[in-house]
């Protein structure tokens, strides 16, 4: 990335970049491509492999992460667009608050049947539970559409994210 | 090998633009599926850290919209009724993952016939402004996006902001988006009405506009016309007709044949039209 002191001309921008990256509260130094998606460093370089790649154009949700917070789709963000901010991946999840309450749900409730879907679907869960749109299963539902289940296990899904909601909800 | 540059502020973005050659990064949903199966060559400019491009804010009576402004920013934040058919849209643009990321100025750049954000900002008689190292422009959005995928913006132009007139920004809107399913799915047409009433329960102003049905998505203004003056009740829209439809030219394609399409168009304008008029033959799902 540049530093301050670097003038905007075309000369400076770069092909090779050196990105540092927080994912799951640790620190990564790594050098890569302009061109290199989010979802391919943690996987590729980082050996984050929880992540999946679906579709990898943003249709499936399978390489849903947060970033800050907000969860985005790793396969259509650059690694590069993620410097400067947390990542947090299914990895992540065990020691979050709200993401290992729903870890446990999908347990419970039997959320899911080959399991590729599952780590964006736990990621999404957490997120929509703390964006607060997990009020009732028709918004589970609308909250979390960018998921797809092929399985189609999606009522054990929304029974997860409906119980996980509710233990947030009594804490 | 691409480059990749991160300015912070529009003046460093529109410099490095008027060196030629950089494709404009935003919230970045529809960039990488744009570059299909082969890497991505395209040198990166990418505009997500310049905070100034990004939020909703009052102008001179105007609101502004940041061109970074994310669908999800557009959701949430507090705007008149007349807005509803805008933020219907942002809630349908892809999946809540697409609208934390995806902006409302890359929505009008990427220029797509479907794009979920057209209708509503037509409706709204939105402007896109647009800076570069020669000066700052402003064209109606009717004149910004030109046809699939091509707009107005010339490749030293950065779009700043999304500007909405005073005097647009009143009355009721909605928004009907009819797809294979709700989420996650390319529009097979919509809808978005805004209406303006007066004391007497009249349509004195109505802006009416349809998507995915031509290459552009279009204001249906003989049907404006013919509605301003009647009362804005579930009778008016009996004089929808399908002379009304004539400047749509729909497509057939995997999604919908084109007689569908037209047909499904006149069916959601009535439905936006109920629903804006507050009666309740609106009520019902498109899709």
């Amino acid at each position: 990335m540049r530093s301050a002191d670097t003038p905007f001309v075309r000369s400076a921008a770069r092909t090779d970049l050196d990105l540092h990256l927080r994912v799951n509260g640790r620190s990564h130094r790594i050098r890569a491509e302009a061109r290199e998606t989010l979802l391919d460093v943690l996987r590729e370089r980082l050996g984050l492999f929880g992540t999946k790649k679906g579709c990898d154009h943003g249709q499936c949700g399978a390489c849903t992460v947060l970033v800050d917070g907000r969860r985005v789709l790793s396969c259509l963000t650059l690694a590069a667009q993620a410097e400067h901010g947390a990542v947090t991946t299914v990895e992540g999840m065990v020691e979050h608050p709200v993401g290992r309450l729903v870890q446990a749900a999908f347990v419970a409730e039997d959320g899911l049947q080959c399991g590729y879907c599952t780590p964006g679907q736990i990621v999404s869960a957490t997120a929509c539970i703390l964006e607060g749109a997990a009020t009732s299963d028709e918004a589970i539902r609308e909250a979390m559409s960018g998921n797809l289940c092929r399985c189609g296990a999606y009522p054990n899904i929304v029974a997860a994210v409906r119980s996980a909601a509710a233990v947030v909800e009594r804490r | 090998m691409p480059r990749y540059a991160r300015p912070s502020t529009p003046d460093e973005a529109i410099a490095l633009l008027a060196e030629g050659g950089w494709t404009i990064l935003a919230g970045g949903t529809d960039f990488y599926p744009a570059q299909g199966a082969r890497p991505i060559r395209d040198d990166i400019l990418d505009i997500g850290a310049i905070e100034a491009l990004r939020g909703i804010r009052e102008d001179k009576g105007d609101i502004v919209i940041g061109a970074a402004t994310s669908w999800t920013e557009i959701v949430r934040a507090r705007l008149p009724m007349a807005f509803d058919a805008l933020k219907a849209a942002a809630r349908e643009v892809g999946s809540v993952q697409i609208q934390n990321t995806g902006t409302i100025a890359g929505n009008l750049c990427n220029a797509s016939p479907a794009a979920d954000g057209v209708p509503a900002l037509l409706v709204l008689d939105a402007e896109v402004e647009l800076a570069s190292t020669r000066g700052i422009r402003r064209l109606p959005l009717r004149d910004f996006v030109l046809g699939n995928r091509r707009t107005a913006r010339a490749a030293d132009e950065l779009v700043t902001a999304i500007r909405v007139p005073t005097a647009s920004a009143a009355g009721r809107s909605s928004f009907f988006k009819l797809g294979a399913r709700r989420y996650l799915v390319i529009s097979i047409a919509m809808a978005a009405v805004r209406v303006e009433t007066d004391l007497q329960g009249r349509i004195a102003r109505c802006a009416i506009a349809v998507g995915a049905c031509s290459a552009v998505a279009r204001r249906l203004e003989r049907l404006e016309a013919d509605l301003v003056g009647r009362p804005a009740d579930a009778a008016a829209l009996g004089v929808i007709g399908e002379r009304h439809f004539d400047g749509l030219a729909p497509i057939d394609d995997v999604r919908a044949s084109a007689v569908y399409r037209m047909e499904a168009a006149r069916e959601i304008v009535g439905r936006a039209l109920a629903d804006a008029f507050g009666t309740t033959a609106g009520q019902g799902v498109a899709a």
